[in-house]
């Protein structure tokens, strides 16, 4: 059979098979390959998640006696009870505090400053404007392996290692969110803002009745990738955090291998794990259809 | 007459000015200078010409040199491995989800794309418990007596596993979205001519998405250059440095226990940017000329 699977992807011509119909079993055999790829490949995909939580609904042990089983014999919530009552080594709701606290509030500065300055390459008119957008955009492209190590010395020269601002701040320079803006913004058509200009309005009028209502698909899409991309970073929090009150999950979690005991505290690792992928996966769940429009948005400049 | 200011330029885009100049202009310039020197991070820096690149490329008898060319090796096996299968795996997945009677096309999709949600720091602390040795799932269903991190070639196959777990789903949707851009009547027309599955993949599709293609495959290729969380996470660096990648060399000379060596951890630094430079660049000029 899988054979046979196979040979359908070439898909020699029809008529060459005698007693089928036309197209009928072309169709019906590539889609059983494709159903059989997507279906191990999900089954791959699912059950880290599934054995993760469900691992950290058993006891240690039974994990250490029963060895793996996909489902808990007996689901207990003791792992949850540790991990909520370590606070010194390890205080995961600290953890998921801060995370919290850094990526929303660097996700509310990414969209103001994003907005504002997309409106200001687009709708503000001064010399050079253009050459500026893509100077800066140029120099964007260098690779940030070279900046990484000065960045710490920035950060630390004003006071803010060990601090939320290390996290919130240098973020909002980047130039790959302005560029999906401004590519918005030039969508729209420009007679709207010089109508009302000629009303008397004023630039930032403008900006925030006119243009702020019409961008704001484009503004959750940098929003919600601000947010994900926040809350996972890694090299840089591994970097800036020695604190251990102060850090952000991510960071924390790669504490834990030692905290936890190499794998013989098996139900709090994955309980800590599990907690830290929550929010993002209800964020998902949420807002899916930005996620997915989003790179639409973005293929669609630049195809 | 004094001219009125026009302050609008500096309310909407000197804001973002000065935080690119703080934050990226300032960094790069700096990084770039500090590879010349011998800095510790704590006092200035202090120039040394080029004799830290001298000491990386050039010297046999340091462990710079060893350590440079070694990440290098290693971060270069990383992006041979990765890169090919971030493109050839959600390009399939996006063929096989346009096919007209797959069903749950929305559902299977997200199945695939929520682990690009989740940290590699909790992805890693769950698959090292697929991949342990008494406890996990190789272990137990399939009877694999070997601990998979500290033994080659296993080690690289956990980490290019955890890769492709968290990596596809963005490239998946990239695809998708351009695919279903693709006139439909190009396929029905290949397929009146006698075009098979294969011919009509080929001819029609591919260079229909071509433009995504080449993004795709420069930015997948400059980004797994920079990896760092996932042979840190799940090997941390072993079995005998074999999976120690470039990144975490950087890390460990600037960050790492000790004094620092943020002036030699630079170079690094510089250099890998410019093999990502001169590598995105061949990329994009072979693809361009190709396709054309």
């Amino acid at each position: 059979m899988s054979n046979q699977a196979v040979n359908g992807l070439d898909n020699r011509p029809v008529v060459n098979r005698p007693g089928k119909v036309k197209g009928s079993s072309n169709i019906s055999i590539s889609k059983y390959v494709s159903y059989t790829f997507l279906i191990i490949l999900c089954v791959i995909w699912i059950i880290p998640v599934i054995f993760g939580i469900s691992t950290s609904f058993r006891s240690q042990t039974e994990v250490v006696s029963s060895g793996f089983r996909l489902f808990p014999e007996t689901w207990v919530f003791e792992n949850y009870v540790t991990i909520l009552n370590n606070t010194s080594t390890a205080p995961i709701l600290r953890w998921l505090g801060n995370s919290l606290f850094i990526a929303t509030s660097h996700t509310i500065l990414v969209v103001i400053v994003i907005s504002i300055t997309g409106f200001g390459y687009t709708r503000i008119n001064f010399k050079g404007r253009d050459t500026l957008f893509f100077t800066l955009l140029g120099i964007s492209f260098f690779p940030g392996v070279v900046n990484l190590i000065p960045s710490y010395k920035i950060i630390d020269s004003f006071g803010w290692v060990n601090t939320s601002w290390a996290m919130i701040i240098p973020g909002l320079a980047g130039m790959g969110n302005i560029f999906l803006v401004r590519q918005f913004m030039n969508g729209i058509p420009k007679e709207l803002d010089e109508s009302a200009k000629v009303d008397g309005a004023s630039d930032f009028r403008i900006f925030a009745q006119i243009i702020l209502p019409l961008v704001k698909p484009i503004l959750i899409v940098c929003g919600l990738f601000s947010f994900t991309g926040s809350w996972n970073d890694f090299l840089w929090p591994v970097i800036v955090y020695t604190d251990v009150d102060k850090m952000p999950v991510t960071a924390g979690l790669l504490l834990l291998q030692d905290i936890y005991g190499n794998y013989r505290m098996i139900g709090q690792l994955m309980g800590s794990a599990i907690l830290a992928i929550i929010p993002t996966l209800l964020l998902f769940i949420f807002a899916q259809k930005y996620f997915v429009q989003s790179i639409n948005l973005n293929s669609g400049i630049k195809g | 007459m004094k001219k009125k200011i026009n302050w609008a330029p500096a309310f909407f885009v000197g804001p973002h000015v000065i935080l690119f100049a703080v934050f990226i202009l300032l960094p790069t310039i700096y990084g770039i200078y500090a590879s010349f020197t011998k800095w510790n991070l704590m006092s200035d820096p202090v120039w040394v010409g080029f004799d830290n690149y001298k000491a990386i490329l050039f010297d046999g008898k340091s462990t710079f040199h060893t350590q440079f060319f070694r990440g290098l090796k290693n971060t270069l096996i990383f992006v041979g491995l990765s890169v090919p299968l971030l493109i050839v795996i959600p390009l399939m997945v996006a063929v096989a989800l346009e096919h007209k009677k797959v069903k749950m096309k929305s559902l299977i999709q997200s199945i695939l794309y929520i682990p690009g949600l989740i940290s590699i720091s909790a992805a890693a602390l769950i698959w090292l418990l697929i991949f342990n040795k008494q406890l996990g799932i190789t272990g137990n269903l399939f009877g694999s007596q070997i601990a998979w991190p500290a033994n080659q070639p296993y080690a690289w196959i956990i980490i290019i596993v955890i890769t492709l777990w968290g990596g596809i789903g963005g490239n998946m949707i990239i695809y998708r979205a351009s695919l279903s851009g693709v006139a439909q009547e190009l396929y029905e027309s290949a397929e009146l001519d006698g075009a098979g599955s294969i011919k009509r993949f080929t001819s029609i599709t591919l260079p229909s998405i071509r433009f995504p293609l080449i993004y795709t495959f420069v930015m997948t290729t400059a980004g797994a250059f920079n990896v760092f969380g996932q042979p840190l996470m799940m090997t941390d660096g072993g079995p005998r440095q074999s999976t120690h990648v470039l990144m975490m060399y950087i890390r460990q000379l600037a960050f790492g226990n000790g004094e620092s060596i943020a002036g030699m951890a630079s170079a690094m630094a510089v250099l890998l940017g410019l093999v990502i430079l001169v590598i995105s660049a061949l990329q994009y000029y072979v693809m361009n000329r190709n396709a054309t």
